[in-house]
């Protein structure tokens, strides 16, 4: 238990293989993930800083509403 | 433990037991909805898949409510394994055993569903179609076993849940939203394949390139394509600029 400093960023990945285009994380993250006209979603790559605590929220909440557990969040330590 | 004699415990049971019924059909049409991808305009997916998810909480709550009224409950002698092990109750063996399956195959659904971010997504979707199963044998047993289901509102009650899951399940069988087909049917976003007004980066249709290629543009035609100058018969090879297939910028896509 410590307070950890929110250095460095993360990027919200999507495993092609699982996702079967429910557009959940869409509606969670507007912010983060777009879909394209099938409805796969086109995250984007950049990362995000970590201090992002709005976005990070949000990634959150696409990682738990998938329907098929295809998304993931993945720390990145030089962000920007 | 004048409380375990009294007929209060009894009532308990039998209302909670129509309690879950209902809740479990609201559960099981919610998450036919959120399988079948409606929502998305008004209600959003996911606010369909939260709910699913919340009402599975309540109703486990009540079911937890009936099991544990009818084992400590002294009217009945069930036994104090009868919740979870079938065919082993004194009182009603096949209703309560039949019960007690539909139990043990929810306990399933649950369990794998807490364990979901630890478990295949395939395992978990195989178990989740244990909770069709696990209705019907509900329903099965309400009838057998509870007190109100056969006659009155009771009985109502049970028809339309029945009425409703069945609905459910048979448009859940129709629909079948498979990977393609149905994203392509259902999806807001790409119901119309071939016109696609708002895609960035499609190549337009007076692109150059593919105009000087394509075979029915091989006449002069006084497009912008042909005021460059033609390339002699002599040229090398055109241009890596000049293929067919002309490079379209890929969208930023995570892997």
């Amino acid at each position: 238990m410590g307070v950890r400093r929110r250095v460095g960023g993360f990027v919200l990945l999507v495993n092609p293989i699982l996702c079967d285009g429910f557009g959940h994380c869409a509606e969670l993250a507007p912010d983060l993930v777009h879909v394209d006209e099938w409805g796969y979603p086109i995250i984007t790559t950049e990362p995000v800083a970590l201090s992002n605590l709005a976005a990070l929220e949000s990634a959150r909440y696409a990682v738990r509403g998938c329907p098929r557990q295809a998304l993931r969040i993945e720390r990145v330590h030089d962000a920007q | 433990m004048i409380a375990l004699t009294s007929p209060y415990l009894w009532y308990t049971t039998r209302a909670t037991g129509l309690v879950t019924l209902v809740l479990f059909t609201l559960v099981v049409s919610l998450g036919t909805l959120v399988a079948n991808r409606v929502g998305g305009t008004t209600v959003g997916r996911f606010e369909l898949n939260e709910l699913h998810r919340t009402i599975a909480a309540v109703a486990c709550t009540f079911l937890a409510i009936h099991v544990l009224t009818t084992v400590v409950d002294s009217y009945v002698a069930t036994g104090p394994f009868a919740s979870v092990v079938p065919f082993v109750s004194s009182y009603k063996r096949l209703p309560v055993a039949l019960g007690t399956i539909a139990l043990d195959l929810m306990l399933a659904v649950w369990a794998s569903s807490l364990l979901k971010a630890r478990i295949a997504n395939a395992s978990w979707r195989f178990i989740h179609w244990f909770s069709w199963l696990a209705f019907a044998i509900a329903v099965v047993h309400a009838l057998l076993a509870g007190t109100d289901a056969r006659t009155g509102i009771g009985l109502v009650v049970v028809i339309v849940c029945v009425a409703a899951v069945a609905g459910a399940g048979a448009w859940r069988f129709m629909a079948r939203p498979t990977r393609a087909a149905g994203r392509t049917a259902l999806s807001p976003l790409g119901a119309e394949p071939e016109s696609r007004p708002g895609r960035p980066t499609s190549p337009p249709r007076t692109d150059p390139t593919r105009a000087a290629t394509s075979p029915r543009m091989s006449a002069p035609a006084p497009t912008r394509a042909n005021a460059q100058p033609a390339p002699r018969r002599d040229a090398p090879a055109p241009a890596p600029d000049a293929s067919p297939f002309p490079r379209r910028p890929r969208p930023g896509r995570s892997r």
